[in-house]
């Protein structure tokens, strides 16, 4: 059984359809890349699938369970969390205290005690800590740990999000766009780290423009095309594909 | 909190504690009306937190106020009682409004603020039980063992108990992990849901926190007024908190509402000699603070005043500030 499983999915925004019957499975481990031109709904199937746009038709089921319809924060506690395409960040506070409510979901010691701030809510708060500095180390920032999310250069922010996001501990991590802007080197250590992410056991779906890293990192590859499914295969299978390569090239006519 | 800022803090606090000695009787008075206004702001810049401008204050502080002052008159309830009746009252109706408005977003909670604000005054005005216009009349003062508060003082203190415990309610939460939660909707919801904050639940509990102390601000008010009128809980004086936040600076949720309730409390009262003047004065005042000082009084003394305090090494450099941008 694969871990996310969307069957015939449909997004319409009025009369435009944005994502038409689309049919997409992901095994568990896998880290699988969702690429196509501007415009081909990719950003859109990462919206429908964490509950943030409501489908227009079609089923999303994540490790069996159908969670079709379910709110953001109800698809985020089921394990699945995401980064942005734009850097959303909570820019006035540091990138620990980010990181941190990232933790929202896990290190709860109820209402009362966090009011109070009892023992058991400093005993989780610091257990909290510590594994959010873990993530900050794991994503290399650790040297501006306590500078303002808003004061960050780029490549830090994205690499934030991230964190946010694994923060979360998911089961399937959606990263949008998780290298674009990024220098070379800094696209290189983001890829080292989506790999040891993938060997903690954790699932990943990448919308990415980066052909070179796209090819170099993916499982398999889903084309989408006008919200629709175009191709789906090994990197090399991709690369190979006259539909692919007329999507992103045009056709060459006459 | 560092040691400086308790120092700071107690000297404050001896200050206020203090002030009936040293002020006048008139001037007391005018305290004591901030003492409210302060509490009205508290509730909007609480609220603000979570992206939800209200503009229904003067709602639940009329709900307070009218409990308050209908059960001390019409069935000689003592004040302590009246004090949670009307705050649990303001909660309950609160939540059912808010149950209605808060899923529909920021747009449809400032209508339904705007609408309950006018609603309640006229349902005040308009029914006979409430008293009409012109009020129910004189509300006896609250007594403590068969102490009646009666002088300026005496009140003082009184209103100054509840706004402390109003400020200590408000700094805990914000420093809990919920208040991590509602800083968190308030700078980025979207961020803010896919990390599992269920965002319709933490703006509530905001709401009606928010509530509640509107409604003992209210019954405060009817203590010392010693008279409510449906006038007073105007839909306008739910405009005027809004500006003490603003003019105290928006980032400051705790004290902001406080200097700002100060500030535009008392220049009205500095110009009496031009009373017919005194709404344009008080207005150019208020337009020349927010050109002058966006982030707000508060605000302005974070740029000006504390990079000196650092310097005589009063207080820790803040980190993350402006001034220490990493680049790669």
């Amino acid at each position: 059984m694969s871990l996310l499983e969307l069957g015939g999915v449909i997004k319409d925004f009025g009369r435009l359809r944005a994502v038409s019957e689309l049919d997409l499975s992901v095994e568990q481990g896998q880290i699988r890349s969702l690429i196509g031109p501007n415009g081909a709904g990719k950003t859109t199937v990462f919206n429908l699938i964490t509950g943030t746009l409501p489908v227009s038709g079609g089923t999303v089921r994540f490790n069996g369970e159908d969670i079709t319809g379910l709110r953001p924060h109800r698809i985020a506690q089921k394990g699945i969390a995401r980064s942005f395409q734009q850097t959303f960040l909570f820019m006035q506070a540091t990138v620990l205290e980010n990181v941190l409510t990232g933790f929202h979901m896990e290190c709860r010691a109820g209402a009362l005690h966090e009011f109070l701030n009892t023992k058991k809510a400093k005993k989780t708060d610091g257990g909290c800590r510590s594994r959010a500095i873990e993530i900050i180390e794991f994503m290399g920032l650790s040297p501006v740990t306590h500078e303002r999310a808003g004061n960050l250069p780029h490549g830090y922010q994205r690499a934030l999000g991230v964190s946010i996001a694994l923060a979360c501990n998911p089961v399937l991590l959606l990263l949008d766009e998780p290298v674009t802007g990024m220098n070379p080197t800094e696209t290189r250590e983001m890829v080292d780290r989506i790999r040891k992410i993938r060997q903690r056991g954790i699932t990943i779906i990448i919308v990415e423009h980066d052909m070179r890293v796209v090819m170099d990192i993916s499982d398999r590859i889903t084309v989408l095309n006008y919200g629709q499914k175009i191709a789906e295969g090994l990197p090399s299978e991709i690369r190979a594909n006259p539909k692919v390569v007329e999507a992103y090239l045009g056709r060459e006519d006459n | 909190m560092s040691k400086t800022q308790k120092i700071a803090l107690g000297v404050l606090l001896i200050v206020v504690l203090a002030l009936p000695w040293f002020v006048s009787s008139y001037t007391l008075q005018i305290l004591i009306q901030t003492i409210t206004f302060a509490m009205l702001g508290l509730a909007f810049a609480s609220t603000l937190r979570v992206g939800l401008p209200r503009f229904d204050i003067a709602a639940w502080w009329a709900v307070g106020a009218y409990t308050t002052a209908l059960l001390m008159k019409k069935t000689d309830m003592s004040f302590w009682l009246t004090l949670p009746i009307g705050a649990v009252t303001a909660v309950l109706v609160g939540w059912l409004i808010f149950m209605i408005a808060i899923p529909r977003g920021m747009m449809v909670f400032l209508l339904f603020g705007m609408v309950t604000a006018m609603a309640i005054q006229q349902l005040f005005g308009s029914v006979d039980f409430f008293g009409g216009w012109g009020g129910p009349g004189l509300v006896p003062r609250p007594t403590i063992f068969s102490h009646r508060f009666v002088g300026k003082p005496e009140l003082y203190y009184l209103g100054l108990v509840f706004l402390i415990l109003n400020v200590v309610v408000n700094y805990r939460f914000f420093n809990s992990k919920i208040g991590r939660a509602w800083n968190a909707i308030g700078s980025s919801l979207r961020l803010a849901d896919s990390v599992g904050v269920n965002v319709v639940r933490y703006r509530m509990a905001n709401v009606l926190i928010g509530n509640f102390f509107l409604a003992i601000a209210g019954s405060f008010f009817a203590a010392y007024s010693p008279t409510v009128m449906p006038s007073t809980f105007s839909f306008g004086s739910s405009i005027y908190v809004m500006m003490y936040v603003i003019v105290g600076g928006l980032f400051h949720s705790l004290a902001g509402p406080i200097i700002g309730a100060l500030v535009i409390t008392f220049i009205p009262e500095y110009l009496r000699m031009a009373r017919e003047y005194e709404p344009i004065i008080t207005s150019a005042a208020i337009i020349a603070i927010i050109i002058f000082m966006p982030m707000g009084i508060l605000g302005l003394l974070d740029a000006r005043v504390k990079p000196w305090l650092v310097r005589l090494g009063l207080m820790r450099p803040e980190r993350g500030s402006k001034d220490v941008v990493t680049s790669q």
